[in-house]
């Protein structure tokens, strides 16, 4: 459906379906039909959600919990773009730099990273480096992936008529290959922030005594299922943030996407 | 050198003594995964004098764009050799001007500096190249798409603006890979216009390859006729006809039949 089909009565059911949702939720537990420890009603969410934000949550203030993660998450995804990015855009355009690293990122890539952590814990311990480096490594190798993709997409003609034109190797590389092959690299970029929070949140709960995954861990172990919630809430803001952030530099920057 | 300087450059009368382009027993073979070889083309000899317009017929698979993709230095023959004002041919540069027939345009870049990106290649500073591309682009019928996006252009737009593009380098000879094949049948009557009136008032050389008969025999002064399997050449036939030529006009459909006899009876009307 293209956006400009979107009616008043689109938004009218788009908003009505979540609230309706709400609305059954908090019946649910409003006439006991659902045990409130393992599914709080909305509004006792909404308070824990007050609670930390005013409290913070096991003696650290929530502004602390969110740096963290969002420290360990940003410093891992940055180098991932820039080795990712770097990676794919030489694998796209020669051929020995892709031979030679087809088979270590074949042979991995079907891993899901984390079957890595503990040999990760293992190497590096249970501080900063083993999270941020499981982070960074799948995030790296979606971005690289990509990457390759947008320079194959390149058709060969735009880079003969870059050619003819008078430009040397590497104008043709940084002027028409490097533009060709941002589209799908925003693509990447966007699955692989998704893919970096999914690991952070799985890092954070093996350990340490901060962050958005540890709140959800440790509020789980003592049953604080109110403050669950609010670690969900809270790490699914900074990725709907995240993610709409660079859905706009994708706009902003990439405005020929799907036209030519 | 501005488009000013171009347009109104010397304009030789006639045509000089030595070819321009000069295309000397050029062969392809294309060797495929299995080892099995194709010869696409098979000692090709062609010259092409100072301000010709030369039209290559043939039809798919008789190796006509692979010529051009040798002339433009983006295919190197097996054998034979391929010279342009007494240089031989050994990759791709601004003397020699491509236009393809999906335009390839860069959709990043405005209409304005798709076509400066020559003289920005070769080091142009930015108000001389946005007055070259000013120029060019009034000269093709579009004075006003400079700062449009390819996205927001026609066909026939694109195309126009593809033209431009290759003539801001002040190319010796134009290259044309089935430039209107994917235009409407009135788009393309106008561009073919369009290009004669730019061939003729700028003495441009150009190499113009197309499937279609009436095409080649409206635009060229020479019509080349490729056969296929392996690409040789079957014909080299002047044309003689004034211009503008029409269908109508006594001698084209002559013409058409022997050329269409050239090629071979499967690919006639």
């Amino acid at each position: 459906m293209r956006p400009r089909d979107r009616d008043a009565a689109y938004w009218l059911v788009a908003l009505a379906s979540p609230a309706a949702l709400v609305l059954l939720w908090d019946a649910l537990s409003r006439f006991g039909l659902v045990d409130p420890l393992l599914l709080p009603p909305p509004g006792a969410i909404a308070a824990a959600l007050r609670d930390v934000i005013v409290d913070g949550y096991a003696g650290v203030g929530v502004l602390t919990h969110m740096g963290v993660s969002l420290y360990r998450v940003a410093a891992a995804f940055l180098a991932a773009v820039v080795v990712g990015v770097t990676i794919g855009l030489m694998r796209g355009v020669h051929s020995k730099v892709d031979a030679a690293f087809l088979i270590p990122f074949e042979v991995v890539r079907p891993i899901p990273p984390l079957a890595f952590i503990s040999l990760f814990i293992l190497w590096f311990g249970i501080g900063e480096v083993s999270k941020i480096l499981i982070i960074f490594y799948s995030a790296m190798l979606i971005v690289a992936l990509n990457a390759q993709a947008g320079v194959a997409a390149c058709p060969q003609d735009k880079i003969r008529a870059a050619r003819s034109l008078g430009a040397s190797r590497w104008q043709a590389f940084w002027r028409v290959i490097l533009p060709a092959a941002l589209p799908q690299t925003m693509v990447g970029l966007r699955v692989a922030l998704a893919t970096a929070l999914s690991i952070l949140v799985a890092a954070e709960l093996l350990g340490g005594d901060r962050g958005l995954g540890f709140v959800i861990s440790d509020a789980s172990t003592f049953f604080k299922t109110n403050d669950v919630f609010v670690g969900i809430i809270l790490i699914g803001a900074i990725g709907f943030l995240a993610d709409r952030g660079l859905a706009w530099l994708g706009r902003r920057y990439v405005h020929w996407e799907g036209r030519s | 050198m501005t488009a000013a300087a171009i347009l109104e450059g010397p304009v030789t009368a006639g045509v000089s003594i030595r070819p321009l382009l000069e295309i000397d027993g050029v062969s392809h073979v294309y060797r495929s995964a299995l080892g099995t070889e194709t010869t696409a083309l098979d000692g090709v000899s062609l010259s092409v004098a100072r301000g010709e317009f030369v039209c290559l017929l043939g039809p798919s698979g008789c190796g006509k764009t692979t010529l051009l993709n040798m002339i433009a230095g983006f295919v190197t023959p097996s054998s034979g050799r391929i010279t342009v004002d007494g240089e031989t041919v050994r990759g791709p540069s601004p003397s020699r001007g491509v236009v393809f027939q999906d335009y390839s345009l860069f959709p990043w870049l405005t209409a304005g500096q798709n076509v400066a990106f020559g003289p920005r290649m070769a080091g142009q500073g930015p108000a001389a190249r946005r007055q070259t591309a000013r120029e060019l682009l009034a000269l093709v019928g579009l004075p006003d798409a400079a700062d449009r996006y390819p996205a927001e252009l026609s066909g026939g737009m694109k195309q126009r603006v593809a033209i431009a593009r290759a003539l801001a380098t002040d190319p010796a000879v134009l290259l044309m890979d089935e430039p209107f094949a994917a235009l409407d049948a009135m788009t393309r009557a106008a561009l073919q216009r369009q290009l004669l009136a730019i061939h003729e008032a700028r003495s441009k050389t150009v190499l113009f390859v197309t499937h279609n008969i009436a095409e080649a025999i409206t635009l060229g002064d020479r019509v080349v006729v490729l056969s296929p399997h392996p690409g040789r050449v079957a014909a080299d036939v002047t044309v003689d006809l004034p211009r503008p030529r029409r269908r109508t006009a006594p001698g084209f459909n002559a013409l058409y039949a022997h050329l269409a006899d050239a090629i071979g009876a499967e690919t006639t009307e």
